[in-house]
């Protein structure tokens, strides 16, 4: 059983702090993704729970075990690495059985384990090879191999699929999670790319800075995000951001244009930082008007930049609209769907 | 410019080279092989063509000392200057304050001039002046102070801890410099699957420093083959040719009794030698460049 708890969680190097206090539980069985840009302190983290970093204070206890002061070998934990980290000498087999072999595990045994992996894996057929004979999405497969030898009560994955191109990532990321669902084991797994997160995660953290921003099931986080941070890093293409005044119920923008009613009470005449994502605009031409800028077709949707209220806004639409550049089109919003964060804090505006 | 106006531009611009090699290399080597088969008497050429270098070599009594001795100082040298210089590296790698600076200063004996290192360690180590010595017997280890350079059974040891302390440095720079390259991913994937110190250096760290280990062993070999001035100045071959080596038999037996046949068959079987040792490194590497430098 591999249930994680995360309390207070700091660490500095020296003087600067990188983890500001990090809460966080994850249940046993689920698929916890890390998420945020690039120095936000989420390997860090990860780090630390493998015991590779040691942490400045805090409780960390895996399975109601404070863990702190454990060597990684003691945490029941197995890691698979961004550059999968296989051991270039040592062929497939052996790099799936060294932790075993370390263990002094029977050789029989051994030999069992790693089949029943490979097999797994679909990795059957390369037991033999050495890693530079393997392609990155074979090397990625022994990485994870290696930690499903061991049986651990947690896997830990640190940005698994950075090196792999698009259509592979894609393909590895339906694998892990068909891997999960297989074996049940509690993942941590860490990514800066929000899709990732979004279609992987039972549960998603999103962090910024050395702070957790927002925890939640990926579609609570695309639908009820709770600051400006979070409504802009999950959900691509990222949602528009528009300065708004309350005026007599309405949203209304810098040059007057008004654009619905207010999604939550607003003080009169207070501005705020209003939210719209690209899919809930819909074109009206009785609404708003909007000149178009860019006609970007992907197929499946057409994404139009248009200039509203002062602003520039990305629209995407799912109808064959003919509009070219120059035209004039009107826009509102789905009831519902506009947020309102606070223009100073970026907070989201609660009803 | 046509095709073979480039291949003679070509062959003009390595001419240089070639003729220095030509010059510096296959000249005197060809001189050392025709010597080694003429006779001499007194000085004087009388005969080409014989083997009676090589047979005067064979049934002088000192060549097999000298053989034995070479042996110490060769295979001797070069795995305690390896071993010492592994551990060393190991140490060196470690990220601090104190390694980073002892990383520029470890190279001191490399870049003193052999004559001082044999003339400090030969007073150092002097039988009744020395300070070494002195110390030893001042702390009670030793009953009296001891002629590390003049006990037979002895000298060739001391030789051989003088060469470490001179060639180690370069040898434990080189293997740290390939140990901090290891991957820091693979160490750490180790640590996760229980390896302890013993079993990083032996799974990971020692397979990914194989072609450095390989190719720092070989060069120091060849290093130590060819070093003259350090024994020779330490000990002169001496106390009885007890550490008397083929490096300095040669030189004492072409320059000093100016028998240059039997010095040249001498170097001959040195020059075989060397070869021999150049051949195991060039196959080792060929071997790791096919490997994609994994082997």
């Amino acid at each position: 059983m591999g249930s994680v708890s995360l309390s207070n969680i700091r660490k500095s190097y020296g003087a600067v702090e990188v983890l500001h206090g990090i809460n966080l539980d994850v249940a046993d069985g689920e698929f916890t993704v890390l998420v945020g840009p690039s120095g936000c302190g989420k390997s860090t983290l990860l780090r630390s729970l493998a015991g590779l970093e040691t942490i400045s204070s805090g409780e960390i206890t895996i399975d109601g075990k404070v863990v702190n002061k454990l060597h990684p070998k003691h945490r029941d934990i197995a890691m698979v690495f961004q550059n999968y980290a296989l051991y270039p000498h040592m062929n497939v087999a052996e790099n799936m059985g060294f932790s075993l072999k370390l263990a002094k595990v029977p050789r029989a045994e051994i030999e069992a384990k790693v089949r029943k992996a490979a097999e797994i894996l679909d990795l059957t057929e390369m037991l033999g090879r050495k890693p530079a004979q393997l392609s990155g999405g074979q090397r990625q497969r022994v990485a994870m191999g290696r930690a499903i030898v061991r049986n651990p009560a947690v896997f830990l994955f640190d940005e698994p699929l950075s090196n792999l191109d698009a259509k592979l990532r894609v393909q590895m990321r339906s694998e892990i999670k068909e891997l999960h669902q297989r074996l049940g084991t509690t993942i941590v797994y860490v990514t800066h790319d929000q899709i990732e997160a979004m279609t992987m995660a039972d549960r998603i953290v999103v962090m910024k800075a050395g702070h957790v921003e927002q925890i939640g099931a990926p579609l609570e986080l695309y639908d009820n995000p709770a600051n400006v941070f979070v409504a802009g890093f999950i959900g691509s293409p990222a949602m528009n951001f528009l300065h708004a005044t309350a005026k007599g119920g309405q949203c209304v923008l810098a040059d007057g244009t008004a654009l619905g009613p207010l999604p939550v009470p607003v003080a009169e005449g207070r501005s705020f930082t209003l939210g719209i994502r690209p899919e809930h605009f819909i074109i009206d031409q009785a609404a708003a008007p909007a000149l178009v800028s860019l006609v970007e077709p992907t197929g499946a949707e057409i994404q139009f930049t248009a200039h509203l209220g002062g602003a520039s806004v990305l629209v995407t639409t799912r109808d064959r609209i003919t509009a070219r550049v120059g035209d004039p089109i009107g826009l509102r919003v789905e009831p519902g769907r506009m947020h309102a964060f606070d223009a100073k804090t970026g907070q989201r505006i609660e009803g | 410019m046509n095709r073979r106006s480039d291949i003679w531009l070509a062959y003009f611009m390595i001419l240089p080279v070639v003729a220095a090699v030509l010059a510096f290399v296959i000249g005197p080597t060809w001189d050392v092989i025709t010597l080694s088969l003429t006779q001499f008497v007194m000085g004087q050429a009388r005969g080409f063509g014989t083997l009676v270098n090589f047979k005067a070599l064979l049934a002088d009594p000192v060549f097999p000392v000298v053989l034995k001795n070479t042996a110490i100082w060769i295979l001797g040298g070069t795995v305690a200057c390896v071993l010492t210089g592994l551990c060393v590296g190991l140490f060196l790698a470690i990220d601090s304050k104190l390694t980073g600076a002892l990383r520029a200063l470890i190279l001191l004996p490399w870049v003193l001039p052999d004559v001082v290192t044999a003339m400090a360690w030969k007073w150092m180590l002097h039988g009744q002046v020395g300070i070494i010595g002195d110390s030893f017997s001042r702390m009670g280890v030793t009953d009296g102070p001891i002629s590390f350079l003049g006990n037979p059974d002895m000298v060739m040891w001391i030789l051989v801890l003088i060469l470490v302390w001179r060639k180690m440095p370069l040898v434990a720079l080189i293997l740290c410099a390939a140990i901090r390259a290891v991957p820091a991913e693979q160490i750490e994937a180790s640590r996760m699957d229980g390896a302890n110190a013993f079993h990083r250096l032996r799974y990971v760290i020692l397979p990914n420093i194989a072609f450095s280990l390989t190719a720092v062993t070989v060069i120091s070999m060849i290093w130590i083959t060819a070093e003259f001035t350090l024994p020779w100045v330490t000990t002169g071959g001496g106390p009885a040719n007890a550490s008397q080596i083929m490096a300095t038999y040669i030189y004492q037996q072409s320059f000093q009794f100016f028998n240059w046949g039997v010095g040249s068959a001498m170097s001959v079987v040195n020059l075989v030698f060397l070869m021999l040792v150049v051949g195991l490194y060039l196959y080792i590497n060929r071997r790791s460049w096919a490997a994609g430098g994994n082997a």
